[in-house]
């Protein structure tokens, strides 16, 4: 937590706070505009704040309580010691081996699918592309999909007599088709596919909405000064873009340990547990299983404690005002 | 001759993401209009059943509700949300101290954490509310995220301090200068944020499934997951309110997306 | 300071704004009726009902609900079309957030997860021993599903007795007739399915790849079970399930099994001709039914039996489901409603059968002509008798509350086998695995 904060403190060594302008009226006064201006801010967040606290922040101070109790069902007592569901989970192999999955997600397809949205986001950013609509619309699309259906294609696809093996073996690059929901590597690499085919239309959204606001003057700088488009995108466009990748980097590495319908959706967690996530598990244990609540709940402050960390070190690299 | 050769890869790049991102969304619609065998057997050529198809599914399923409440669930929220989040993604960071980071920081939090965990403790304050079953305890939960409201205060970022100071100096009240110059400025960016919004809320399955204790407000992902309980799922007819579902999010997109790039037409409008 | 009033008014109005939608969808619980007349003559009232499938238990729902308003003209159904993975998300919501007043009057339950519930949240339910249902004419292989401490918690509903059903054509062909796949073993099945495949082509069998069904199927069929009647985990030198998951790895090997990605590839091997048969509880009769090009060429018989095992029969079952009584219920309606309908209704079951192919658990019903009229999709056998006549049979199933961890566990064991784990050895760790997950 207090990582979190002091990263994005320690960002707001600018010149650039609100009335601290060259016009340097009398101090008393000018700290009063401050003062109000402050005031303001506080105000205008207030809603937004106010329902994250009730919305959220209770049930997951209620989810904390409940993570030191231990029982099935409603047969709840606070847990000797009280950290016992913590411990539990250290001895827990399919625990383990859920967090081991979802961190090979995390690795593998965050960064690829990141860098992806960016190269679609700059190359429909050019003006004097055709088609540009088209494009857009159709990279977009994947994600407005409906789940099963993106499910059910995606198992048909990849079913054993399905699109996949027909093309593999048509190319003959494989003699016989692959079971790939039926095999750890095959498995996890599907589940990686959907991922990419999902999200990556969903980030360059982003990236797109960011490419308007930013300065075209810089571009047009960097081109006359006879930078190629490539030197042009790495030196000038991407740290423009840095808020925006910064919080697509948050954003899409909370999705991914919070992971849950792919894992759910398309392979089940299978085989033998080898494609499951943590929030899959977590989910089996609280409604599919005999209901372990507590257990439940301090798996998920596993997750929270995580994706706080990782957000921290993002936003200490990623968090700077300049 | 040259430029064009240059582009090639360009366009290579683009059409195959594109037609890769296509190919899924061809079968659905084209599954659609075939019979649930032929559905099974990966047919990837329009057939003849499509009227057959959705006489099954309004039979079965109340088509025109799901959609209606699935509608004003998403279009509710997503108005509220781009109020609520934006006014306050700017007060964070036009109006950025120690304390306001703090807070972002710390709200935040809320987003880490697996809705599965927090979903009992929320229905039961809702219950004590006498909520349950209304679509004001569908809505209210998606309001403030802590994802929008850093989306915007990251889009501020990018908002020019020598216009906010202009603006001031002109003599406009602080709220004015967030809904006449900050809002149309940021226009890609509300955008962007009010299709993933709508997008996030329409697809929404888990809470408004716990949270809807009776059908009688049912949304379309709702619906979908009825087609799919049976001990025989008619693929067809399924493929049919898959595509039903998607429609308005797609629409919305095809909507918008002319707010989100048409060419960079300088920094400032 | 004029600002800041501007300020306080726009805090006011967000706020405002959405408390206004939240009165807008204001939605009234439905809360049961509990106006009931004298324990005698017509009643009266609503009874809400969750279940979940339009044309197989919702309809059958319905059905009653005429039947049953023939003698109560005052009395309404209000079916809740919830499927069974967000019913039981459901209820766990309702249990743990001690909203039970939320409870339909009765719902529909999975015969699986009857036990854990049960066990896990006794509030939900209500027994049916103030009722007048006589459960000796049901099953005692099904029964025992929702049977806790000797109270019955689960009127039967939907028969999972488990049949093979095989296409007679592709037999043929084979030169091969339904009577050969008969009361054999599982090593006349395993000879049989390599001849078919080897003339014809095609396996007899498929299923999901990692999935435990056919081995519990088989487990069942010899009396043998996860757990023992205590509910402690059996799982490890249990020598009907290492018989089972050798037969299954041998059909495996031979091709007489093909093993497939998903469910909806399960049911697209046989509906598209892929394979020649399936073996399942009853009710995928209406799948296999789906591929209507197919009517004439499909026939039904028992499961082949396991060799070596004591007690090991042609018998199985796998699903079905049991009505549950809230305990936010009617009970008084609830149960006369279930008794004279579901445990008391030749009338309701001879017309759900032939629309819906919902077959009955209620024993009476063996009797009926219309459960012993010749179907035509499947070359005029009597398909509905016969398997009443086989649920009969079935060897009862300790599932125990931790049904689910153990069949999972188990199917996680098969596939480390399948990999090349010694069978003993990977049951060992899913025996630990059940055993953790109790602790």
């Amino acid at each position: 937590m207090s990582l979190l904060a002091s990263a994005s403190a320690s960002g707001q060594v600018s010149g650039t706070a609100p009335g601290s302008g060259d016009v340097t009226p009398s101090r008393k006064r000018r700290f009063g505009i401050e003062q109000r201006r402050n005031v303001t801010g506080w105000v205008f967040l207030l809603p937004a704040a106010a329902l994250i606290l009730l919305m959220n922040f209770y049930p997951m101070a209620q989810a904390f309580i409940l993570s030191l109790k231990t029982g099935r069902g409603t047969r709840l007592n606070f847990a000797d010691p009280l950290w016992y569901n913590y411990q539990r989970l250290m001895q827990d192999e399919t625990f383990k081996l859920t967090v081991q999955n979802t961190f090979i997600y995390l690795i593998v397809q965050v960064p690829i699918m990141l860098v992806l949205a960016l190269i679609l986001a700059n190359l429909l950013n050019d003006k004097n592309l055709r088609f540009k609509g088209l494009w857009r619309t159709a990279i977009f699309l994947p994600c407005a999909v409906s789940l099963v259906s993106y499910s059910l294609v995606f198992r048909t696809m990849f079913s054993t007599d399905g699109l996949v093996n027909d093309m593999l073996m048509g190319l003959h690059f494989i003699d016989s088709p692959i079971n790939w929901l039926g095999q750890t590597g095959t498995a996890r690499l599907v589940i990686i596919l959907g991922l990419l085919w999902r999200w990556t239309g969903y980030n360059m959204v982003f990236y797109l909405a960011a490419l308007q606001n930013l300065d075209y003057s810089t571009l047009e700088a960097a081109r006359i000064d006879g930078a190629g488009s490539w030197r042009t995108f790495w030196h000038v466009t991407v740290p423009q873009l840095r808020p925006m990748i910064l919080l697509t980097a948050i954003m899409s590495t909370n999705g991914t340990i919070q992971l849950f319908d792919e894992s759910w959706n398309l392979t089940q967690g299978g085989p033998a547990y080898t494609s499951m996530t943590m929030s899959h598990y977590l989910f089996e244990l609280s409604f599919q299983k005999n209901p372990n609540f507590g257990y439940g709940a301090a798996l998920s402050y596993v997750i929270l404690i995580m994706v706080a960390l990782l957000a921290a070190i993002q936003m200490k690299v990623g968090d700077k005002r300049d | 001759m040259t430029r064009a050769l240059r582009r090639a890869p360009g366009y290579l790049f683009l059409g195959v993401s594109a037609l890769l991102s296509v190919l899924p969304l061809y079968f659905m619609a084209v599954s659609a209009t075939n019979t649930s065998q032929d559905v099974l057997a990966s047919r990837m050529l329009p057939g003849g059943a499509l009227v057959e198809n959705f006489l099954a599914l309004v039979a079965s399923q109340d088509v025109a509700s799901a959609m209606w409440y699935s509608t004003l669930n998403a279009v509710v929220t997503t108005v509220l949300a781009l109020v609520v989040c934006s006014i306050a993604g700017y007060g964070f960071e036009v109006y950025h101290s120690r304390g306001k980071d703090r807070l972002m920081s710390f709200l935040l939090l809320a987003m880490m954490i697996p809705f599965a965990a927090t979903m009992i403790p929320l229905f039961q304050m809702f219950a004590s509310f006498g909520m349950v079953n209304s679509t004001a305890a569908v809505i209210l939960p998606a309001i403030a995220t802590p994802f929008l409201v850093l989306l915007f205060r990251q889009s501020a970022r990018t908002f020019p301090h020598e216009i906010l100071e202009a603006a001031r100096i002109d003599g406009l009240r602080e709220l004015n200068i967030f809904f006449r110059i900050f809002l149309p400025t940021m226009r890609s960016t509300y955008a962007a944020a009010a299709v993933i919004t709508f997008m996030t809320a329409w697809n929404n399955f888990l809470w408004p499934k716990v949270i809807l204790v009776n059908n009688t407000y049912q949304t379309m992902p709702m619906l979908i997951s009825n087609l799919r309980a049976g001990y025989v799922t008619d693929y067809g007819v399924l493929m049919l309110a898959v595509l039903l579902a998607s429609l308005p999010t797609m629409i919305l997109f095809l909507v918008l997306q002319r707010s989100f790039a048409e060419g960079i037409t300088g920094a400032i409008k | 300071m004029n600002k800041l009033r501007k300020f306080a008014a726009l805090a006011l109005v967000v706020p405002l704004s959405i408390a206004l939608a939240a009165c807008g969808g204001n939605g009234t619980a439905s809360a049961p009726a509990s106006t009931s007349a004298a324990a005698s003559g017509p009643k009266s009232g609503t009874l809400t009902v969750w279940c979940w499938d339009p044309t197989f238990n919702i309809y059958a729902m319905n059905e009653a609900a005429k039947i049953y308003q023939k003698d109560n003209p005052d009395v309404k159904i209000n079916v809740v079309e919830t499927p069974w993975d967000d019913l039981q998300t459901k209820l766990t919501t309702l249990a743990q957030s001690q909203e039970t007043k939320q409870l339909p009057d009765i719902f529909l339950m999975q015969n699986n997860a009857f036990q854990k519930n049960v066990i896990n949240y006794p509030d939900l339910f209500k027994d049916y021993s103030q009722s007048s249902v006589d459960f000796s004419q049901f099953p005692q292989g099904v029964t025992a599903y929702s049977t806790v401490d000797g109270k019955n918690y689960g009127l039967p509903f939907d028969n999972g007795t488990a049949i093979t059903a095989l296409r007679t054509d592709v037999l043929k062909e084979a030169g091969f007739t339904i009577d050969d796949f008969t009361d054999i073993t599982w090593s006349d099945f395993l000879a049989k399915g390599k001849v078919v495949k080897e003339k014809t082509g095609k396996p007899l069998l498929s299923g999901q790849a990692g999935s435990a069904d056919m081995i519990m199927m088989m487990l069942q069929s010899a009396g043998a079970s996860l757990f023992d009647a205590e509910g402690k985990p059996t799982i490890s030198n249990n020598a009907a399930l290492l018989k089972a998951i050798d037969t299954y790895q041998q059909l495996v090997k031979a091709g007489v099994f093909a093993e497939v990605n998903s469910w909806d590839e399960y049911v697209g091997s046989f509906v598209n001709s892929n394979v020649a048969g399936t073996i399942n509880g009853v009710w995928i009769m209406g799948s296999i039914q789906s591929a209507k090009d197919q009517s004439g060429k499909w026939a039904i018989t028992n499961l082949p039996k396991l060799d070596g095992v004591d007690g090991a029969t042609n018998y199985s079952a796998n699903g079905g489901s049991s009505w549950a009584i809230s305990s936010n219920a009617n009970y008084e309606l609830a149960s006369d409603f279930l008794a004279k309908t579901f445990a008391g209704s030749k009338e309701l079951y001879e017309t759900i059968l032939p629309s819906s192919g919902a077959l009955a658990n209620w024993l009476p019903m063996a009797e009926s002509s219309v459960y012993a009229a010749p179907q035509k999709f499947f070359g005029d056998q009597a398909v509905f008798k016969k398997v009443i006549e086989f649920s009969q049979q079935v060897p009862k199933n300790n599932t125990g509350a931790y049904y689910y961890e153990g069949r999972d566990a188990v199917s996680a064991a098969i596939t480390k086998i399948v990999n090349g784990t010694d069978p003993s050895a990977a049951l060992d760790e899913a025996q630990k695995a059940v055993e953790f997950a109790m602790k």
